[in-house]
């Protein structure tokens, strides 16, 4: 699936100031063509697993800033 | 005829603001003492304009339209935002712009060759509002930001950078009125890696060689390194070196006075003021 989707996904969340541990389908997962990989390590805040799956390491940071310990 | 009248290389993180008493307090104090230091250097250079080279760090820009440089021409900017505030702990602001200015070197850069998006709406994270947290605690300079893209690949080539300096000399001196004061600052880097698997990661050594090549006032040889040479050694963090190579570029013959430098694993990056001076 296309790493633009993601990281469309990850850029809204970015807008609203959203810093979180992991995602869940009430984050409108479901608006956004994501593969089940992708799904999976939203979920699970899997920031390494995001990054090689193409999502904007800026993007990771600003999203799930929580899972980072500084 | 206008004059380049201060040349600043700086550093920028969120952590910087937003968590300071996490550093060391040496570190904290030499750091924050050269920021001290550069902003009375620019007092008393007394600017009419001051132009920011920075990084959007996709608050502004997404995928779906990224330029590869955008002038700043706005009547003002928000440096902070209110969102960028919320996690930079200083308080939103407004920053006057230079919109005239930003218009002239647009279509300058155009009749030039080089191919400047503009907007007329930007917010500041950490990018440029801390430097100019600490640099221009009063807002009282009009800016003209020039954003390159530095997070979001592919990204211009460093030359280009060295390029754009150049071309934005030339400008402030046949293009602008005769005295008018024009002060260059470029904030970012250096090494530190934001997001990716190796986030937290400093290399001291690749700053050092930075910090060497900038006190030689050898613009040239931070511009000849490639994207992959940069990522390796200083992290995607490392790319807004680019923000530098322009203000070296612009000031041929100018050597760098390092105010302060400090690899702080709690801020994740190494930090760096500097002064450019005639040699």
């Amino acid at each position: 699936m296309s790493e633009y989707q993601l990281n469309k996904l990850l850029f809204m969340l970015a807008g609203q100031h959203k810093m979180v541990d992991s995602l869940s389908e009430e984050d409108e997962l479901g608006s956004y063509e994501l593969s089940q990989d992708e799904k999976d390590a939203l979920k699970k805040g899997d920031t390494i697993r995001l990054y090689e799956l193409g999502a904007n390491p800026y993007l990771i940071r600003r999203v799930f800033r929580p899972r980072f310990k500084v | 005829m206008g004059d380049i009248v201060a040349g600043m290389l700086t550093s920028h993180a969120p952590l910087i603001t937003a968590k300071p008493v996490v550093s060391d307090p040496q570190q904290r104090s030499r750091f924050l003492a050269g920021f001290d230091v550069l902003r009375q250097r620019l007092e008393h250079a007394r600017p009419d304009v001051l132009v920011v080279f920075a990084n959007d760090h996709l608050q502004n820009f997404f995928l779906n339209n990224i330029p590869a440089y955008c002038i700043g021409m706005a009547e003002s900017y928000e440096a902070p935002s209110k969102g960028g505030a919320t996690f930079l702990k200083i308080p939103p602001r407004r920053v006057p712009g230079a919109k005239a200015w930003a218009q002239s070197l647009l279509e300058a850069g155009w009749e030039a060759g080089f191919d400047f998006a503009y907007s007329q709406e930007l917010e500041f994270w950490d990018d440029v509002s801390v430097p100019l947290h600490f640099l221009m605690p009063r807002a009282t300079i009009p800016i003209v930001p020039i954003l390159t893209n530095c997070v979001a690949p592919p990204l211009p080539p460093p030359r280009r950078s060295y390029r754009v300096g150049a071309f934005v000399r030339e400008f402030i001196q046949t293009k602008c009125p005769k005295g008018q004061r024009v002060a260059l600052l470029g904030s970012g880097g250096i090494s530190h890696s934001v997001g990716t698997p190796e986030t937290g990661k400093i290399n001291p050594h690749f700053d050092q060689r930075i910090l060497e090549w900038v006190r030689q006032g050898k613009g040239d040889a931070l511009a000849a390194l490639s994207h992959e040479e940069i990522e390796k050694e200083g992290g995607n963090g490392g790319q807004e070196l680019r923000n530098w190579i322009p203000v070296l570029s612009a000031l041929p013959g100018h050597k760098g006075e390092v105010l302060s430098y400090e690899p702080v694993p709690e801020w994740i990056t190494g930090v760096a003021i500097v002064w450019l001076t005639m040699s």
